[in-house]
Parts: C-alpha cells; sequence; structure tokens
C-alpha cells in the first residue's frame, strides 16, 4: 500500500497532520489503535500555562522566550518564538476551518471551569461549555445546575460550594429521567457516553428539554454536565432554543463526551478530504532502507507493508503506548528511536504524586525539524509529533494540547515544503 | 487549643488500633468492663494492614519456634470458627524447590506434627494439579492448613462488636500524655486531630497496644521497652495467581510466601532493620522490589507476567529480652508486660510482639491481667463467640439482598459477611457502583460511611475496598469524595483535601512498582485529577 504519507496515531495530533496534508492533495493514511487523550478531554485546548519553575503565564505568546530559558529541549523551544505564535494563530483558524467552535486567544490565557468548580487557565474553550475571562470571577451571578439521578460521574455540590466563593449563586436540581432506568440498572451503564446516547434521540432531547424549562428558576444561564451532544453538534443550540435560556456545558470525568465528539469530526474531516482511516490497527515493525524508514508493518495486514514517502510518528506517551517502560528504561517500541530518560529508576518519580514527576518530560528525542533520531542521527522521512516528544511536562505546565496541535502543524508544513 | 476534662472514669483505657487493641477491646467490654479505645491513625493503619494477610498453621514457624507454631494452629482453628467472614480457607503448601534441601521436608514434617500441624506430604505432580500455578520444578510438597485472612475485615468487627458491648472508640485521637499519680498510671492525654482539642480521659488501667509505637507509648510513663523495629516489604499482584497459599519449604527468608486474597495476591516479605525515627516514613526501595520479584518469581513464575499493584511495608514490633540489654536476643513471641512488677508503675500494661495470628490469645492474656487488677472473674469468651458478620449462614443474607445485582452482592457478603443483610432495602440508586474494580456500591459505601467509623477516603478504603482493585483509585476516589460530601460527611473543601490525600497515599504504594502498565495508569490519574480536575496539593487544608 503506497501512500504519501502515513501517520502513526489517531489521537489530536495525527488527525490534524492528517487533515492538512490531505487538503494539500496527499494521499494519507492514519495507523490508530483506538482509545485517544481526546477521551477524557476537558473540554478546553491548554497551549501554556504555567513555566518550568512555577510562575504563571498569562500570554502564553510572550513567555516562549524564557521558557527557551528554562527548557532547552521543549518543543515550543525548538520552533522558537516567532514560529509559535504564527502556529498558534494556524491552529486557531484551522480549528474553526474544520468545523470545531472554540473560543480563546494565544495572547491572553482565559479561564475554563473544572468538575471541581475550579478556574483554570487555558487557551481554546468549545464553544458550548462554561468559560470566563477572569480567575476570581465569571460572568453569572445565578446559574441553575442539572444533573441527572444516578449519575455519579459529576457532583454539583463541588462547583455550588466553590462558586458561592466568587459571588455567584447556583440552585441544584437533579432530573430521575425515565429513559435511562434501564442503564442504571445496570450500575456499570451509568456513564458519560451511555447517557449521552440516550439524549441523542430526537424524543428523549425534547423531554429532557422540556423538564428544563419547568423548573429552572430566575436563573441567568442554565449549566449542564457534558452528558449531550455525542453524535450531534446541535444539542446545545437545540435545547438553548427549546428551553429559551443560555445553556453552558461542564465537564465531567472521563470519558469525555465533547472530547470523542472533537475526535469523531476530526475523523470526518480527514476522510472528506480523502483519507484513509485505519482504526484498530497497531505497528508491529518497520524496516529501514539509506536511513529512510521504508516499509511499515501492522497487525491486521500481515505480511503488506504500507510504504510511504515521509512517517508521521504521533503514538502519544506512556497511556497510548507511545512509550513504554520497563523496570530498566523507558523506550519508543516502533522504531527505537533514542529516547531521554533517566536510568536509575527512582529519579524517573518524585514522592509527592503532586509535584511534577520526572517520568512525565521523557520522550522521544528530534532534530529542529522535528525528525526522530535513531542513534544520534537524525531519520530523514521520519517526523515527530504530540505527547510522544520530549522535554515538557504536559500536566504541569499545561501545554498538552497546544503541543500535540503545534507540532502537528509544524511537521505537515516540513513534510509539504519538501 | 482547648482543654476538655471528662469525669467519668473507664475501667480500662487501650492505646491503638491494630488487631490486639482491637481485641482487647472486644474481651475486656464482654468481660462487662467500661472500655475506651483511643487510635492516633484509623483502626488497621500498622503493621496489622501492613502484612501478608496470611492465616498461618503455625508451619512456618515449627522448625524454629515450636511454641508459635503451636499457638498459630490453636488461633487458626479459633479464627475460622469465630471469623469465617474474614478466613478464606485456602490450605498452604510448602513448596521444595531443586535448589532447596529436601533432607529438610522430613525435619519440617516432624516438626508440624509435634505442633499439632496437620502436614500431609504429596506428590509433587498432585501438588501442581491443585495449584497449577506453583513452580512446575518442585521436587517435594507438603500440605499444611494455611489459609487466607482479611486484617482490616478482622479489625473492623472486633471493634464493631466491643462497640455493641458498650466500648467507645476513638480514632483519630493521639495520646500526648499518660496523667500519672504517684506510681500509678490514672488516665491519658489525647489530641484530638480532627477538632485539634485536647481531651484527658480517666481509667484504672491504661493498656499500650500500640504496635512498634508502644515504645514512644511506653516512653510516655517513663518506662523503657527495647524494640527493635524490623521492616518488611511486601507486593501485591493484580491478580490472584494461585489458589492456595505457596511457601518455601527451608527456613524463614525473605520473599518466600505468596498469599492469595479476594482478586489479589501478595509476596513477600523482606526483612531489616530500620531506625526507630523512620518508622512513620517507610518506603519500598528498587532492590527490595527486585528482590520480591525474584524470589516470588520462583514460587510461581506466572507472577513474571503479572501486574504488580502496588508496593508496601510494615513494621514488626520486635522486642528485645529484658534480660538482654544488647538487643540482640529477639523474642518473636508473645511479650504482655505488667509494669507494677517490672517498674514499680500500677496501672500501665503493655502488650507487644506476637503476630496478627495470635491477636485474639494476645488479648485473652491482657484481659486476664487487666480483670485481675480490677478482681474481676468474668471468664473469656472471644474464643467460642463468633465476631459480627460470621454469625449467620451467608446463603440466607444472599437471599436477603436478593435485589442487590449478583457480583456485587457477592462481594458485599465476602467484605461484610452476615451484616450484609443491611443493605435489603437497597434502592437502585444505592446500587449504583462507585468502584467497578471491587464491585463496591453507592449503599455499601453509605453503609460504610454510617457505621464504620470512617473519616476520609484512606478510611473507607480500609471498609470497602474502593480503589483497591487494578484502577487503584482512578475514578472511584473522586466518586467516593463527592458522595461524602452529598452525605454531608464532609464538606467540599475537605473532600478535596482528602481525595489529594488519598491519591498521595496511593503514590506512595505505586511509585515503587511504576512501570509497564502501573505508570500508564499513574499518568491517566494525573491526567484526570491534576488536569481535568485541576486537583493540587494546595487543595490540602
Amino acid at each position: 500500500m503506497k501512500f504519501d504519507t502515513i501517520i502513526i496515531g489517531g489521537g489530536l495530533s495525527g488527525l490534524i497532520s492528517g487533515i492538512r496534508l490531505s487538503k494539500q492533495g496527499q494521499r494519507c493514511v492514519i495507523i490508530s489503535s483506538g482509545q485517544s487523550a481526546l477521551h477524557f478531554s476537558s473540554g478546553s485546548f491548554d497551549l501554556l500555562n504555567t513555566l518550568p519553575d512555577g510562575n504563571s503565564v498569562n500570554n502564553p505568546i510572550e513567555a516562549i522566550e524564557e521558557l527557551a530559558k528554562q527548557a532547552p529541549t521543549h518543543p515550543y523551544t525548538k520552533l522558537g518564538s516567532n514560529k509559535f505564535s504564527q502556529l498558534a494563530k494556524e491552529a486557531e483558524n484551522f480549528l474553526k476551518e474544520v468545523g470545531i467552535s472554540v473560543k480563546g486567544d494565544a495572547r491572553k490565557n482565559h479561564f475554563r471551569m473544572t468538575p471541581m468548580g475550579t478556574l483554570k487557565p487555558t487557551w481554546l474553550t468549545l464553544e458550548d461549555h462554561m468559560q470566563g475571562e477572569n480567575a476570581d470571577r465569571i460572568s453569572w451571578k445565578k446559574i441553575s445546575i442539572f444533573n441527572v439521578t444516578g449519575f455519579l460521574d459529576f457532583y454539583t455540590q463541588f462547583i455550588v460550594d466553590e462558586l458561592a466563593k466568587i459571588g455567584t449563586t447556583c440552585t441544584t436540581y437533579l432530573i430521575n429521567f425515565p429513559a435511562l432506568e434501564h442503564l442504571r440498572k445496570n450500575p456499570t451503564e451509568m456513564r458519560s457516553v451511555n447517557i449521552a446516547r440516550v439524549f441523542d434521540n430526537q424524543e428523549n432531547l425534547d423531554e429532557f428539554a422540556r423538564q428544563i424549562k419547568a423548573e429552572n428558576g430566575d436563573c441567568e444561564i442554565i449549566a449542564l454536565p457534558a452528558i449531550v451532544g455525542l453524535s450531534r453538534k446541535d444539542a446545545v443550540t437545540y435545547l438553548q432554543k427549546e428551553i429559551g435560556k443560555p445553556i453552558c456545558l461542564l465537564p465531567t470525568l472521563p470519558p469525555s463526551v465533547p472530547g470523542i465528539q472533537v475526535q469523531q469530526q476530526l475523523r470526518a474531516r480527514f476522510q472528506e478530504a480523502g483519507g484513509v482511516f485505519m482504526l484498530g490497527d497497531i505497528v508491529i515493525r518497520a524496516e529501514k532502507e539509506d536511513n529512510r524508514i521504508s516499509r511499515i508493518y501492522t497487525n491486521n495486514h500481515g505480511d503488506i507493508p504500507f510504504s510511504g514517502k515521509n512517517v508521521i510518528l504521533a503514538t502519544g506517551s506512556y497511556f497510548s503506548q507511545g512509550l513504554i517502560a520497563d523496570t530498566e528504561r523507558v523506550y519508543e517500541p516502533i522504531f527505537d528511536l533514542d529516547v531521554t530518560f533517566s536510568s536509575n529508576r527512582e529519579q524517573w518519580y518524585d514522592r509527592n504524586a503532586f509535584a511534577a514527576q520526572p517520568y512525565q518530560t521523557f520522550g522521544v528525542r528530534t532534530d529542529k525539524d522535528f525528525r526522530g533520531l535513531y542513534k544520534g542521527e537524525a531519520i530523514e522521512n521520519l517526523y515527530i509529533s504530540g505527547a510522544i516528544l520530549e522535554g515538557f511536562n504536559a500536566i504541569k505546565e499545561g501545554c498538552g494540547a497546544g503541543v500535540s496541535i503545534l507540532s502537528a502543524l509544524y511537521v505537515a508544513d516540513r513534510i509539504s515544503s519538501k | 487549643m482547648t482543654q476538655h476534662e471528662t469525669t467519668k472514669p473507664f475501667d480500662v483505657i487501650i492505646i491503638g488500633g491494630g488487631a490486639t487493641g482491637a481485641g482487647t477491646a472486644r474481651d475486656c467490654s464482654r468481660r462487662g468492663l467500661r472500655v475506651l479505645l483511643v487510635e492516633r491513625f484509623d483502626i488497621s493503619t500498622g503493621a496489622t494492614g501492613r502484612n501478608h494477610g496470611l492465616l498461618h498453621s503455625g508451619a512456618r514457624y515449627a522448625v524454629t519456634d515450636q511454641e508459635s507454631a503451636e499457638e498459630c494452629i490453636k488461633e487458626n482453628m479459633i479464627l475460622r470458627k469465630i471469623a469465617s467472614h474474614c478466613v478464606e480457607e485456602t490450605d498452604g503448601l510448602f513448596l521444595t524447590l531443586p535448589e532447596d534441601d529436601i533432607q529438610f521436608q522430613s525435619k519440617f514434617v516432624d516438626a508440624c506434627r509435634q505442633a499439632g500441624i496437620r502436614a500431609d506430604v504429596i506428590d509433587p505432580k498432585d501438588a501442581l494439579k491443585m495449584e497449577p500455578s506453583a513452580n512446575p520444578n518442585i521436587i517435594g510438597a507438603v500440605r499444611v492448613p494455611d489459609g487466607a485472612v482479611d486484617p482490616f475485615r478482622l479489625t473492623a468487627s472486633n471493634i464493631m462488636d466491643a462497640k455493641l458491648h458498650g466500648a467507645e472508640v476513638l480514632t483519630y485521637h493521639e495520646v500526648t500524655e499518660l496523667i500519672r499519680e504517684q506510681d500509678r498510671i490514672v488516665g491519658i492525654k489525647v489530641l484530638d486531630h480532627k477538632t485539634k482539642e485536647t481531651k484527658s480521659y480517666y481509667s484504672s488501667v491504661v493498656v499500650n497496644a500500640g504496635g512498634i509505637w508502644g515504645h514512644n507509648i511506653a516512653k510516655l510513663a517513663g518506662v523503657n521497652i527495647n524494640m527493635l523495629p524490623a521492616k518488611g516489604a511486601l507486593l501485591i499482584f493484580g491478580h490472584r495467581v494461585n489458589n492456595i497459599v505457596l511457601n518455601r519449604c527451608r527456613k524463614p527468608a525473605d520473599a518466600d510466601i505468596l498469599v492469595p486474597g479476594d482478586t489479589i495476591c501478595l509476596i513477600g516479605t523482606t526483612s531489616s532493620k530500620v531506625p526507630y525515627e523512620e518508622v512513620d516514613n517507610m518506603y519500598v526501595t528498587p532492590e527490595e522490589v527486585d528482590l520480591l520479584l525474584r524470589e516470588g518469581e520462583k514460587l510461581s513464575p506466572q507472577l513474571a507476567q503479572t501486574r504488580i499493584l502496588r508496593a508496601y511495608a510494615g513494621v514488626r514490633p520486635l522486642v528485645a529480652s529484658d534480660d538482654d540489654p544488647s538487643g540482640r536476643n529477639v523474642s518473636r513471641g508473645i511479650v504482655l508486660l505488667d509494669h507494677a512488677t517490672r517498674d514499680g508503675l500500677e496501672g500501665f500494661v503493655t502488650i507487644t510482639g506476637g503476630k496478627l495470628m495470635t491477636y485474639r490469645l494476645m488479648s485473652e492474656w491482657t484481659t486476664d491481667l487487666v480483670c485481675k487488677k480490677l478482681n474481676v472473674t468474668v471468664p473469656c469468651t472471644t474464643a467460642s463467640e463468633k465476631l459480627p458478620g460470621s454469625r449467620e449462614n451467608t446463603e440466607e443474607i444472599s437471599k436477603k439482598i436478593i435485589s442487590v445485582p449478583l457480583a456485587q452482592r457477592n462481594a458485599t457478603i465476602n467484605r461484610h459477611g452476615d451484616m450484609a443483610d443491611k443493605f435489603s432495602e437497597n434502592t437502585p440508586l444505592d446500587n449504583s457502583l462507585i468502584c467497578e474494580c471491587e464491585e463496591v456500591s453507592v449503599g455499601e459505601a453509605k453503609y460504610a460511611l454510617n457505621e464504620l467509623d470512617v473519616n476520609n477516603l484512606v478510611d473507607l478504603r480500609r471498609r470497602t475496598r474502593v480503589g483497591m482493585g487494578t484502577c487503584q483509585g482512578e475514578l472511584c476516589a473522586c466518586r467516593a469524595a463527592g458522595l461524602m460530601s452529598n452525605m454531608k460527611k464532609a464538606c467540599t473543601k475537605r473532600a478535596k483535601a482528602d481525595l489529594t490525600s488519598f491519591l498521595n497515599e496511593r503514590w506512595k504504594g505505586m511509585a515503587p512498582i511504576a512501570w509497564g502498565d502501573t505508570l500508564r495508569e499513574s499518568e491517566y490519574t494525573a491526567w484526570i485529577y491534576e488536569g481535568v480536575c485541576g486537583l493540587t496539593s494546595s487543595s490540602k487544608e
């Protein structure tokens, strides 16, 4: 099977470079094992919230020069300040073009609501999610929060108490929804995605709207856990129209309905642009010729190799198994690329669970162009993007989505400008 | 800080909420004494909750310590009767590997029989049929009546019985002072960790059942007990590899026991002396992990492919013999010290040494001594009267709670024995699961919160196994925290602080073994709680 570009990994990063290259007329394939980090999304994309030294970032674009001093191998440091701000701008436009409505600006972080009711800085937030400009207040004084009976992955009390601290009064309502009865009977089934499937049904959504309309008091806005809009993007708009009040979503514990929705949408755009998406397949090994990846073999396709002019590796970090740790080392399982890690296992961790964990910054080494290094030398046609990269702590720095998106756009540009 | 005086005196105050303290509270209260038990954290937080959970047959001690072996087999038979809901009758095998001396086997069998322990030599082929996970290269096998015991459940039901007989139990109360009048201890001062208040309680006798921490409690009385902290590290595996306890048939050594328990199994232990100052901060080192794995795989090669859930270490309260100030001559048996005769200090008794298996006997001896001091002659009933949870037929209970889904019903009965009949009124909402790995429902968590002295998430884990399964508390911790705040058991601020402590506690056990899937889960947990939920260590109070 011959392609222009083979992309390994169907998460945020792989999909974005896939769409970008397909739209430019390249013939692309994405080989995806299935779940990605989008399945536990918060409904927002972070660019850069905190520097490695712990100082918080207000304007990510201005912070890149300082970041470069503190984190010399950070993907953003490799891009450099100018490229970073150019790509951040492009990313904002890109998402709009593919139909993902977000709000936010790389020159100023805004704030999103966490499931614990706190406000956390971020870059872009899905339009139907609660967000605000400030860390210490939101635009509404009276909110009605609805939950459905038996859904344990969303606790309104956390949100009520936190918002009370910043002067917003919440009233909570619990809806005993008859169509969810069969889910409740099986105790493991009351999860966000299963509930969202029920609300994908028009009649159920109408009934939900009717119940919310019947009792929401004199609130300015209605807040719901993100349990609607799995397959229909317009669920919130529809509810707003039916109820006649603004509605916003709040994130739940995983799985993330909005995250899965985003992934489905990106995948659809990729396929519309002519891309081939191979779901549930895993790359087993690769062959090299003259310092180029020549063939790739997968689980489902046995002896039939994939070959392409270029390859993008976007397989994620440990959770997605782009990186694998055993008792002695951290390695990249497909190409055995150079990975930065400490040889003393005790140095992988901090004893405090909430401290920066060194293992988080381990990852694949690349050259300036994000080409993967093998024994110190860059492989000619192998580009690396997303969470598998070395040099950053996605959680502590709040930069996971940003690294995935920006590195994807960057490697796509490198490939198309060849 | 406020001073709070309680005038009503107790007959006996017991310091320490491990198995021995709980057992002593049960025994004393059943004999009609007015009892107060104080514990600085939660019940079973010390060595009680940090061991194999092995229902020793005594076979392990038969060759080296006949006395301990005899005590073990007697208590083993008693616990099967009085604590059936905490015990799993698995049996045990003592395996001889090619590298071990097969001559030891006959010596071992003789010693077992002499101590009254049934020991059947069986053909290695038959042993492998009984326990297919055992090392196929074994050259000898002996079957003994070992089993598995859940120390959390055992301690909790001792506490429950003590309370049913009028005992008062204060967890999160740390003893700061022993109140002394001339040559007599007459009470204690405690710091209530929740309210930060200091309180005084008075009694005729104070029992020091503080395990390794008994060393410091004795110091408060101006009495010296020469304790030698011995650290023992263990690994918990993510599924139940073996159904029969596997031991090495040789002199006791490192990592030679593999015990099944609920859905998991445990290998241990190492043994190393640690300075007394470190007993509150036991970390498992990479060397200990490697040693446990290396030796464990010899008992059951399957362990090499089995995921490790968690590593932890306990501290055995070994006591140096009184006549040997060098501390080299260590007693592994039960040590009951009457400080009146030993140190001329009335009203103060220390119970230490021993082992989980002999907690009941230790409690009986202690209670006998307390009763003698108080001129009480009521006999001990703890060897014959069943513990709460073990009193009714579980099949009957299962019928009573038939509305609870099957897997959950079995898990609940397994954990709470006949107390599971509390769930007969469960609504469908109570049947919602908080923890999928361990089948913990909303109803079960509510029961634990209302009736089992649960103060925080880690306590809840000890009562219900929330967060003990393969995911190690990924989502269930947050659900449980939410439930606690919904039930007004904790304000949301405390619930969050609690969640932070819970996650830190989990990480302490995971960091020593965080590679492979465990590292994947750790990364995922960090994503959820720090990334999505925005939880930070400053969420702590």
